[in-house]
């Protein structure tokens, strides 16, 4: 991340230098006046999908979940951490249900409990399913296209579900190609 | 499919008041925690919106769009999408931008925005999320994973050509 922030920072410096030094400081701000929006978005499907999953905490529901994914979290994951793989598992359900957004705290959670124990196998296997995306239902796209006009608007479905799978499965087969070949 | 999400809260709204669990003091909580988590991804999130920012004043997203355009339509992509397909691993609301100027260019049903919209669907925002995840941690040799999802990222899209040409 550092080398391409760098490398990108510098040559749009560059660039604007030539062509409008006026206006790098307002993109500056603007950019981060962008972030501060994006910010108050994220918190607000945060607030909702955090209050709910501390409600499942609290009832044994997140333990129940993670007591039954786990055999395949010791498989896939390599973990026994219990807290772990409860994050594990609400933010796999999160990911499938369409809900990027509310995913993401899970897998930090996740993430935090994993360099515990040192298991940076796990940590990179999780990014690499969050980044390729595995949702079932793709609702922002699908409410895009309805709202201009679309005739079928979920007709997307079956191809994004192909493509999402197909992403998934060739980045973590490689994933774990990769990790066999250098060891 | 609407169904799913209130069948969730009101399952876990009633079996959580079954167990007696102390609700408003438990979902408070939660919202405390997604606070303090929103706040410490906000030096994350500024830093990377300025980059996009200059980025895109600096014209240089333009040059690189140029240069990858014959490299995509090579792959099947058409060349339409190069824009979307080499900003969407940096930003989503910066494609997410985009992805509205095709539907409304070229229209909702037409190939190429049912095409954008199944690419926009299917990847993620591989840069941001290596960013906000690793945050803090001191996880090294990030490249190797980054470098799989982008292949495979790469690999989905020209599936998604190809599958919504016959679907």
């Amino acid at each position: 991340m550092n080398i391409i922030f760098t490398a990108v920072f510098i040559a749009s410096m560059i660039a604007l230098l030539i062509c409008a030094p006026q206006d790098l400081l307002p993109a500056l701000m603007n950019g981060t006046e962008n972030s501060v929006k994006m910010a108050v978005t994220l918190f607000t499907v945060y607030a909702v999908w955090m209050g709910l999953s501390k409600l499942c905490e609290r009832s044994g529901i997140s333990k129940g979940v993670a007591k039954a994914l786990s055999p395949i979290a010791r498989k896939l994951f390599k973990t026994d951490n219990y807290i772990a793989t409860e994050n594990l598992a609400m933010n796999l359900s999160c990911n499938l249900l369409g809900l990027g957004g509310a995913a993401t705290p899970f897998a930090v959670k996740a993430i935090g409990e994993l360099e515990k124990e040192k298991n940076s196998y796990a940590q990179k296997l999780l990014f690499v399913i969050n980044a390729t995306s595995i949702q079932i239902l793709p609702t922002t796209v699908i409410a895009l296209r309805a709202g201009a006009g679309s005739a079928a608007a979920a007709d997307i479905f079956l191809p994004s579900l192909i493509c999402t799978a197909v992403s998934t499965l060739v980045a973590v087969f490689l994933f774990i190609a990769g990790n066999k070949l250098w060891h | 499919m609407a169904l799913i999400i209130p069948v969730i809260f009101i399952f876990v709204f009633v079996f959580s008041a079954i167990k007696r669990v102390n609700i408003y003091d438990s979902f408070t909580e939660g919202i405390k925690e997604a606070f303090n988590f929103t706040v410490s991804l906000l030096p994350c999130l500024a830093a990377i919106f300025m980059m996009c920012e200059l980025f895109e004043l600096s014209h240089l997203s333009d040059l690189l769009v140029k240069a990858f355009s014959p490299v995509c339509s090579f792959l099947g992509i058409p060349e339409e999408l190069t824009k979307l397909v080499l900003i969407k691993p940096f930003s989503g609301s910066a494609s997410l931008a985009y992805l509205n100027e095709i539907i409304s260019t070229y229209g909702a049903d037409s190939y190429i925005a049912r095409c954008a919209c199944v690419c926009f669907g299917s990847s993620e925002t591989v840069f941001y999320i290596s960013a906000v995840y690793f945050a803090g941690l001191k996880v090294k040799k990030l490249a190797c994973p980054i470098i799989c999802v982008l292949i495979a990222t790469l690999i989905s899209t020209i599936v998604a050509c190809l599958v919504c040409r016959v679907m």
